[in-house]
């Protein structure tokens, strides 16, 4: 039998709210601190374009070898995702903050994933408490008559554990592929054995977000400029159809003169290569250092838990 | 609605890269080799697409549209929509690496089953296509819902409810999706005819469809 703790039903309102409440704080928290960081809304950063500044030695992370990195990151979310306890997922969002240290990323971009992440997993905090079936030796808060619903501690740690998977992953993101180029990403994983097109089609697709974005803000502005506000009715929806197929007639429309420029300018099928690839002692000891952890993760939450 | 890291079990996420693979690989080989630079643009038009939001009463929802991809591009839609959604997971973090896989097919096989089902019945009437756009736009995001709550209940029993609630609070974005899609395909009928023909096929699938 479950652990039943009765408690007043004014506490049950107090129960949804408080996780709504924190994700709504750490959101606004999260947006404020990427305003700071001088990342305006809705403008991501745009790794097609190489920085300026030459820190490609900058610093650990910068010089190990990407192919090397593409694996190990690969390797370690899957090892990560698979964690069951929420004590070993804590540990990999350490060790992931580590690597964010180490790799000096910058924080607003980190901030702009947690921002992206937070819709799903706040649904999974609310949700899960409530409707995970209770099992002998949990924890159930009851609330007051109401017999249909109660809150268990087990979907909450559940949920918790899940997030801070998600949240582990995410943080690594930036150190392992914001620090390289995101072509030479590309390069290193056509290496790896990913068909060289598909790569391509990455760059180029990353490429033309940005261009139809700025198309799509150009015309949002001038519907703007008409009068057009969006409200819950069909005149919205029609108008947001009209503008979508205005984006699908704009967007065939460039392909024919973006391939016929690329040809224009020599184009066989591939991007000239950024750099070269080496890879040394160092990268392969970084690499198995990192996957080791992974598995002393797994070993901990599998074994010792 | 993209699945984050850490919820689905490690032989659901490997099974959805496998799957999803095969599945580029074949749609890829669907596509004319020439066509793929294109198609890579074309993908960039969806993804922004897809960032649009429609306000919904207080809150609001923003566009899938994978039945209106699979309309537009046939086949080639999965490849379109794997190489979209590794750009939101890569950059944007929307849907895990892990997750990869399964998201892709989640959104990519709705897609395909609705362009097959619009071509096949688009008739040429501009009225029946729009009809037709509106149902398979309506009935990809259907799909991709279900989808979406049969991985969750992968993960076990405790995500039974979870599934349930994603699956109830898709209903009105269904009904969005329907009626976006059809005033949608109305407008290229009206603007660009053209493009309701699935674009980059290999020409003797092309245009008998």
């Amino acid at each position: 039998m479950p652990d039943i703790i009765h408690t007043p039903l004014w506490q049950l309102p107090l129960l949804i709210l408080m996780p709504l409440g924190c994700i709504a704080a750490v959101v606004i928290y999260l947006r404020r601190l990427a305003h700071r960081k001088q990342i305006p809304r809705g403008e991501d950063p745009d790794w097609s374009v190489p920085s300026l500044g030459d820190d490609t030695d900058a610093t650990l992370l910068h010089r190990w070898d990407v192919r090397a990195k593409i694996v190990t990151l690969l390797v370690y979310s899957f090892a990560v995702a698979s964690l069951e306890h929420l004590t070993p997922s804590l540990f990999a969002i350490i060790l992931s903050l580590a690597a964010m240290a180490i790799a000096r990323v910058s924080v607003a971009r980190v901030l702009l994933r947690l921002l992206a992440l937070s819709g799903f997993l706040g649904m999974l905090l609310v949700v899960l408490p409530f409707t995970v079936p209770m099992h002998s030796g949990d924890t159930v808060l009851l609330f007051g008559e109401i017999q249909w619903l109660s809150f268990n501690v087990r979907g909450l740690l559940l949920a918790v554990t899940i997030a801070a998977k998600a949240v582990a992953i995410a943080l690594l993101m930036e150190p392992l592929l914001g620090t390289a180029p995101l072509p030479v990403t590309l390069n290193g994983l056509a290496r790896l054995g990913l068909p060289e097109m598909a790569g391509q089609m990455v760059l180029l697709s990353y490429r033309y977000v940005h261009v139809f974005l700025h198309e799509a803000r150009r015309m949002a502005g001038g519907m703007r400029a008409r009068g057009f506000r969006k409200r819950t009715d069909l005149h919205t929806l029609q108008t947001i159809a009209g503008f979508l197929g205005m984006l699908f007639v704009r967007s065939f429309e460039r392909t024919e003169r973006v391939y016929d420029a690329m040809r224009a300018r020599g184009y066989t099928g591939r991007f000239p290569e950024q750099g070269e690839f080496r890879l040394q002692g160092r990268d392969m000891l970084l690499a198995s250092a990192w996957i080791l952890a992974g598995g002393a993760l797994i070993a901990y939450d599998r074994i010792i838990l | 609605m993209h699945i984050s890291d850490g919820v689905l079990p490690t032989y659901v996420t490997v099974g959805g890269y496998v799957i999803s693979a095969t599945l580029v690989a074949w749609s890829a080989r669907k596509t004319r080799s020439q066509d793929l630079p294109k198609l890579a643009v074309v993908t960039a038009a969806f993804f922004v697409a897809s960032l649009i939001h429609i306000p919904l009463g207080p809150t609001s929802a923003h566009l899938l549209i994978p039945g209106l991809t699979g309309a537009l591009l046939g086949p080639p839609a999965f490849l379109s929509i794997g190489l979209g959604l590794l750009l939101q997971s890569l950059l944007f973090q929307f849907g895990g690496l892990t997750a990869l896989g399964a998201n892709t097919l989640m959104m990519g096989l709705p897609a395909v089953i609705c362009g097959w089902i619009f071509q096949r019945f688009k008739g040429q009437k501009r009225m029946r296509q729009v009809i037709v756009g509106g149902l398979v736009g309506a009935l990809g995001t259907a799909m991709a819902a279900l989808f979406l709550a049969s991985l969750l209940v992968t993960g076990g029993e405790d995500f039974l409810g979870v599934a349930k609630i994603a699956l109830l609070a898709h209903i009105p974005v269904i009904i969005i999706e329907g009626t976006v899609s059809a005033f949608t395909i109305g407008f290229l009928a009206r603007v660009k005819p053209d493009l309701l023909r699935a674009a980059f096929m290999p020409a003797s699938k092309g245009t008998n469809a």
